[in-house]
């Protein structure tokens, strides 16, 4: 699998909390930095939105990686809703490695609405390492060909 | 051993009191060794109780799942209590449900059964096929007594008894109201040895051996209908919008399923085993179940079912929560 990965580019699903993570992007974006365009952005109103099976979806529908970024702790809008997202994918993450997904696939990250470059790190690091692990086939939905 | 006259006793007064609406106990099954669960309504129909190591089910179960249809105009609801006969394990899915207030303490009266153990009936299915006639099994010391066809086998202890009970915490009941027999040692510790050894595989290995096991997967849902936790009146399994998982078997769908069933069983387990014992095809359902019991130990410290006054798991949180995963 590693030979042929060098122009293998990942899909990667990125659910940013609407406060400080997609504005972090926004940010990213305004000032002209240079990231991987492989990530696709949904926006929530918080981290705390993002359901454990959102991930599954994800993964399931062909995903190659998923990130779920939220305000720092003690920052959320919502006051703890990051709190809630932490101890949900703690679990998740962990479950998913058990069964056999790479942990690289699935990862978290606060992102604040400042931080622009940060954004741009996690990007570049999600996706190096999606790259190098190769695309996620395990449980991808069979297309239908109607 | 509960003395069998003695619970039909406790059970008929029970049964008798004013403030008692129906008693769930077991009674022998039509075949084999089996036992089934009764719903007693009256004090004549205690007779028929039992309790020996082949009561396997968890009565838990029933109490949350309980159909309540609206109240007829004019008709005062129904307020008397349900008494439930609990081992070790299942009285800690009635503490999990209060716990996530499914119902209040005084809705029901439990009758506590400190266990010795109970039979893996698939593994007695397979020492003795075709015992058709109602027989019995009773506990002596460490040795199962299996009486049928008017024979008598002695099994060591170790050979029947069910996994569940080698690694159990509580034998005794932690909720009770009446119990049935003498408080029972704590027997055996969890090292939780299966789902290290699972663990410590690499990616490949632990996909390979998950998509054998979750391409057998009919989706019956058996395990999610006698789960004592999986008692949401609305499940996401049956939800047509948003569909969060197609009724398609495959394996893409299987492995959804069963993500998001044992996801929801995060820190509320109690390790009561039922999933893996109706399984038709022997998924190994409570290995997933025990590697959220496992980090839920190990990250935030809490045991599922042994506190009605704690707070459930995943809605509450510590500000010191384990940041490492975070990148």
């Amino acid at each position: 699998m590693a030979e042929n990965n060098s122009d293998f580019e990942p899909d990667i699903v990125a659910f940013l909390c609407n406060w400080c993570s997609y504005a972090g992007a926004d940010l990213a974006g305004t000032s002209r930095v240079h990231y991987p365009s492989n990530v696709r952005v949904i926006r929530v109103m918080c981290s705390g939105r993002v359901n454990p099976l959102f991930v599954m979806n994800a993964l399931q529908q062909g995903a190659d990686g998923v990130i779920v970024a939220g305000c720092h702790p003690g920052d959320c809008h919502y006051m703890t809703g990051n709190y809630y997202a932490r101890r949900r994918f703690n679990l998740m993450r962990n479950f998913l490695e058990y069964l056999g997904v790479e942990p690289e696939r699935v990862r978290m990250s606060w992102v604040s609405a400042s931080e622009g470059t940060k954004w741009k790190e996690v990007v570049e690091e999600v996706t190096e390492d999606i790259k190098k692990i190769g695309p996620m086939d395990k449980f991808k939905r069979r297309q239908l060909n109607w | 051993m509960v003395d069998v006259n003695k619970l039909r006793e406790i059970a008929r007064e029970v049964i008798s009191r004013e403030d008692v609406r129906e008693l769930i106990g077991y009674r022998p099954g039509t075949y084999g060794f089996r036992a089934r669960p009764a719903f007693v309504m009256g004090p004549d129909e205690v007779d028929e109780l039992i309790f020996t190591p082949a009561c396997v089910n968890n009565l838990a179960s029933y109490i949350a799942l309980e159909e309540k249809p609206p109240v007829r105009r004019g008709e005062e609801p129904d307020l008397r209590k349900v008494a439930v006969m609990v081992k070790g394990c299942d009285s800690r899915a009635l503490v999990q449900q209060m716990e996530e207030k499914a119902y209040d303490r005084d809705q029901i009266l439990v009758l506590g059964i400190p266990c010795t153990g109970v039979v893996d009936m698939a593994k007695v299915q397979e020492r003795f096929p075709d015992v058709l006639e109602p027989a019995e099994i009773t506990l002596e010391g460490d040795k199962f007594i299996l009486s049928f066809n008017g024979s008598k086998e002695e099994v060591p202890g170790e050979e029947l008894l069910a996994e569940k009970c080698k690694r159990c915490r509580y034998p005794t009941p932690l909720v009770y109201d009446e119990l049935l027999d003498e408080e029972v040692e704590r027997f055996a510790d969890d090292d939780y040895s299966d789902v290290e050894a699972l663990e410590n595989r690499s990616v490949e290995e632990k996909w390979d051996y998950w998509e054998e096991k979750f391409s057998r997967c009919i989706r019956c849902y058996s395990c999610r209908n006698v789960c004592p936790m999986c008692y949401c009146e609305d499940c996401v399994l049956d939800r047509l919008q948003p569909m969060w998982m197609r009724r398609s078997v495959d394996i893409s769908e299987n492995t959804a399923y069963h993500v998001a069933r044992a996801y929801h069983l995060a820190g509320r387990c109690i390790q009561c085993g039922e999933c893996e014992r109706v399984c038709p095809v022997d998924i190994p359902l409570m290995e997933l179940n025990r590697k959220f019991y496992k980090d839920v130990e190990d990250l935030y410290d809490y045991e599922p079912g042994t506190e009605v006054e704690a707070e459930p798991l995943l809605s509450t949180f510590s500000v010191d929560d384990s940041e490492e995963f975070i990148m």
